[in-house]
């Protein structure tokens, strides 16, 4: 009897004893009273929410010192180490959780697609389909403000800079050649195919420390980490032909695809005014491994591909045109590996490899060409609170150029370089409060073949000025080597220079986004020679300068309107420079005052369709017209193109696509080519330089093949 | 002898003690989330979890009040907000037990929920996976009743879409029935053992 007596009697002891009362009451930082936070003493199970005061109390039978924790969704966890016996009355100002939802965006000069990104003004979806895009990953970026209408091109010409100042990564490693190999007047795509993508940073300006070597621009392409399923997939277009596979096994997986084009058929039946003599054909094979690690995710590509054709170009100083044929090949590794240190230190490595092998001849002279570039990156980001991240990085370009170029009337010409380039940076991410956050960055570079050493600096500003909207600030300086065409016969130059300035006024609502750009850049050293184009015997300098400003807006809205969603943007452009060889400053031929885009895509279930439009407009671009005494004042008419595209969904897993660009078959013209010297009567001739052909259409049949039945190739179109 | 006998009684007393606020919190929390308090219901699944350190029941929960939540909800905020909390309940659970068909089965849920809130952005991207862990699910108990039963209702879902007959599904739900009966009891408290009383509204689409 004596013993459950005594443990009942220590039981109400031990109870009686310990009955600290703890309260307190929670706030967020501007004093309102947060509602049904978490708080509890850590390991027990003594705890409650607050009320709709912020108050909260409760008892624990605890004693001594003990860790308070208080948690609620969208705020930072707090904790408070201290004697049970003391924790009363306690007044708690909860953090904002700055990586919720609703915090302020560095945003300044970014486009963002994906799933992830908050300021995301695309989807991946989006990207592919498109109208006019037609299956070119970067071809939908072309509807984003920033850009100018080159179609002739089929590169990104961003905000008065040319095709070579944008640099395009994958998984932050540099891609040396992303565009397929082409020549003049007929558009370039990219290389990869677009099912390898999950998201993309555009950034048309003032981007980060991590990125140089790049005056204008850069596109970040981030590869998936995981394939959803195995699968297998089937395209067949009235192009070329390509199969994909994927294997998923433990913590690894494979993805292998192979693509082969061939414009021969297609251009029997659509007239060209190219006369070919051996049509576009391409092949081209990627795979993908990745392999997930406990603490990090190891990314390996290989790409390997194979372009051919040949044709006659009208020429208005030649009579018969000018025989041009093209042999490529291109190899393109990259390996990434991104982890976890631990104690906060996250580590992002990789490198990667190209090779590009040009044969070109043109009339009746060989040329080959052989490049090999590599880049490695090393960054180290610690994070030291929420609030606080800093980045650091090195980085290494190796480059080896060589070309011979060879004609029955003259010698050999050979020439080599080598072009090797090392950089470090530094960047702070700093959030002041959810509403407020900077970012300040530092790259120096030092290249071993112009023996130069420049320092960059960069930063950006974000304030949320309501719960919607925003406004953003940034400033860059940035540095790029002269091109390969000129470094092949002068390695005395030094870097051009831009710097940027930009403003961003950012509103989102409930799939309604609009965005206001403006931008002010400056050009200088820009390289300069007295020929048409970079020759041996040139004479070069750095004299050139120039500046591009502008607007850039965007809007969207995905919810007005059920199952239809559209997006305009526009952008206005004022941009001279003084370049190449020009005589003085003047705008160039790629950029165009108003560019507008109008994208639409409409769900109509019935059908298992989507109908996509694009429409886009570039008002007249600037040409040189030697007839007139001013360099460089005639204007083409307007660009205009109306695309349309149709994917029917067959059944979850087979797709028929249509697709059918200029719908409208407007006659535009990009710019003239006039003649060397002046006719009989003293004026220079001229011919119009228009598309390959009006119109393209693509009719493509899509099949997937998987176990789950669901996946199809919707987004890869 | 008294006192080694004293301190064992104590002992067992303690342990005793220990399981028994175990079982009374969770009998609370569920008390809460039936009386439609569910943040407290989270909040005390989520203080029961922490104490408890190696169990993924009260994680399991506590993500899926949290998912049940945004199904009810409108403001976009809130469901990214309260989907990303589940997913780290569900991460914290899946340490404690791995290969678990039931929060395989949550974790589709959860991409359910992600679909139903945003299908132009989440759809493309979640479908694939919703099916995968369902499949995976069935292949670690595939006489799960809740696999089965949730996994016909995302088909149906999807044959209703392609404009196909979802009552080939039916068979499904049939099976989900038998699999809810012969269902046994699992010796673990609290074990998941939800949705029979979800099958008669997932059935309408077969009258």
């Amino acid at each position: 009897m004596r013993l459950p007596l005594t443990i009942t009697f220590l039981l109400i002891v031990s109870s009686i004893n310990a009955q600290n009362t703890i309260t307190g009451t929670i706030t967020d930082p501007s004093g309102t009273p947060i509602q049904g936070a978490n708080v509890y003493l850590d390991g027990t199970y003594d705890g409650s929410s607050s009320d709709e005061k912020g108050v909260f109390s409760f008892t624990s039978a605890e004693e001594g010192p003990q860790t308070l924790i208080i948690s609620f969704l969208s705020f930072e966890t707090y904790s408070l180490l201290g004697e049970v016996s003391e924790m009363k009355n306690l007044n708690v100002v909860l953090k904002e959780d700055i990586n919720s939802l609703g915090s302020v965006i560095l945003n300044a000069g970014t486009l963002s697609t994906g799933d992830n990104s908050k300021a995301s003004v695309l989807t991946p979806l989006d990207i592919v389909t498109t109208a006019g895009a037609d299956g070119d990953y970067i071809g939908a970026l072309k509807t984003l403000p920033g850009t100018s209408n080159v179609s002739e091109d089929g590169r990104l010409f961003v905000r008065g800079g040319d095709a070579n100042e944008t640099n395009i990564y994958i998984d932050g490693q540099r891609v040396f050649q992303p565009f397929t190999a082409t020549t003049n007047n007929i558009p370039a795509r990219g290389r990869f195919s677009s099912f390898l993508f999950k998201g993309t940073n555009f950034s048309t300006g003032g981007y980060s420390a991590e990125y140089g070597d790049a005056l204008s621009s850069v596109l970040l392409l981030n590869t998936i980490d995981e394939p959803n399923q195995e699968k297998t997939e089937f395209q067949f277009i009235n192009v070329g032909i390509g199969a994909g596979n994927t294997q998923k096994w433990k913590k690894n997986s494979l993805s292998v695809n192979a693509f082969y084009v061939n414009l021969k058929p297609y251009q029997n039946i659509v007239e060209q005014r190219v006369n070919w003599i051996k049509p576009f054909q391409s092949l081209s094979g990627e795979a993908v491994y990745r392999h997930k690690f406990d603490n990090g995710l190891l990314k390996v590509y290989g790409g390997l591909s194979y372009t051919d054709f040949e044709l006659i170009q009208e020429d208005i100083n030649v009579a018969d045109g000018v025989r041009f044929g093209l042999k490529n090949r291109n190899l393109y590794l990259n390996a990434t590996y991104r982890g976890s240190l631990g104690n906060d230190w996250d580590i992002t490595t990789g490198s990667s490899f190209a090779n590009d092998h040009d044969n070109i001849n043109v009339i009746n002279t060989n040329i080959l060409d052989d490049e090999n570039n590599f880049h490695f990156k090393l960054k180290l980001r610690k994070r030291f609170s929420n609030r606080f991240k800093l980045n650091l990085g090195v980085e290494q370009f190796l480059n080896t150029f060589s070309e011979k170029a060879q004609n029955p009337d003259s010698d050999a010409f050979e020439t080599s370089y080598d072009n090797n380039s090392s950089a470090i940076f530094s960047e702070a991410n700093i959030f002041f409060s959810k509403k407020f956050a900077m970012q300040v960055g530092i790259r120096g570079t030092y290249n071993s073949l112009l023996d130069y050493t420049k320092i960059s600096p960069r930063t950006s500003l974000a304030y949320k000025t309501s719960s919607k909207s925003q406004i953003s600030l940034a400033y860059g300086d940035f540095y790029q080597s002269p091109l390969q065409e000129v470094l092949k016969y002068n390695t005395t130059l030094e870097p051009e220079k831009s710097s940027h300035y930009i403003i961003n006024y950012l509103y989102q609502d409930k799939g309604k986004t609009l965005r206001a750009e403006g931008y002010y850049k400056s050009y200088n050293k820009l390289v300069k020679f007295d020929t048409d184009f970079p020759e041996f015997a040139s004479l070069y300098t750095n004299n050139g300068d120039g500046y591009a400003t502008g607007l850039d807006l965007f809007w969207r809205d995905s919810k007005s309107i059920k199952n239809f969603d559209y997006w305009v943007s526009y952008s206005y452009l004022n941009t001279k420079r003084d370049y190449r060889n020009y005589p003085d400053k003047a705008t160039p031929n790629f950029a165009a005052e108003h560019n507008l885009s109008l994208v639409t895509k409409y769900w109509i279930n019935d059908w298992k369709s989507l109908l996509s439009t694009t429409y886009n407009f570039g008002s007249g671009r600037p040409y040189n017209d030697p007839n007139e005494s001013v360099f460089q004042n005639q204007k083409t008419r307007t660009f205009n193109a109306l695309n349309f595209s149709w994917a029917y969904l067959i059944s979850p897993q087979k797709i028929l696509y249509f697709s059918v660009s200029n719908v409208l078959g407007f006659d535009n013209v990009f710019n003239y080519q006039y003649s060397d010297t002046p006719n009989v009567n003293g004026e220079f001739a001229r011919r119009a330089i228009r598309p390959t052909a009006d119109r393209f259409f693509i009719l493509g049949f899509f099949w997937t093949i998987s176990d789950n039945k669901t996946d199809n190739q919707l987004d890869n179109l | 002898m008294k006192i080694i006998v004293t301190v064992l009684t104590l002992f067992i007393a303690v342990t005793m003690n220990a399981q028994t606020s175990y079982k009374n919190g969770m009998t609370k929390a569920f008390e809460l989330w039936e009386n439609k308090k569910n943040d407290d219901a989270i909040n005390l699944f989520e203080r029961i979890a922490k104490a408890e350190k190696e169990n993924w029941l009260p994680y399991y929960y506590a993500a899926q009040v949290h998912i049940v939540t945004t199904f009810m909800i409108k403001d976009a905020q809130e469901i990214e907000s309260r989907l990303t909390k589940a997913q780290d309940f569900l991460n914290e659970a899946k340490t404690f037990s791995k290969e678990n068909a039931e929060i395989l089965i949550m974790e589709a849920m959860l991409y359910t929920a992600y679909v139903v809130y945003n299908p132009s952005v989440y759809g493309a991207t979640h479908s694939a996976k919703v099916e995968a862990l369902y499949q995976q699910a069935k292949t670690l108990e595939p006489e799960n009743p809740r696999a089965t039963l949730y996994h016909a209702e995302w088909k149906m879902g999807g044959a209703k879409f392609w404009g196909k007959d979802p009552k080939a599904f039916c068979p499904e739900i049939e099976k989900a029935i038998l699999y809810f009966e012969k269902e046994s009891k699992n010796d673990t408290p609290f074990y998941p053992k939800w949705g029979a009383d979800q099958v008669k509204r997932i059935q309408q689409s077969c009258k």
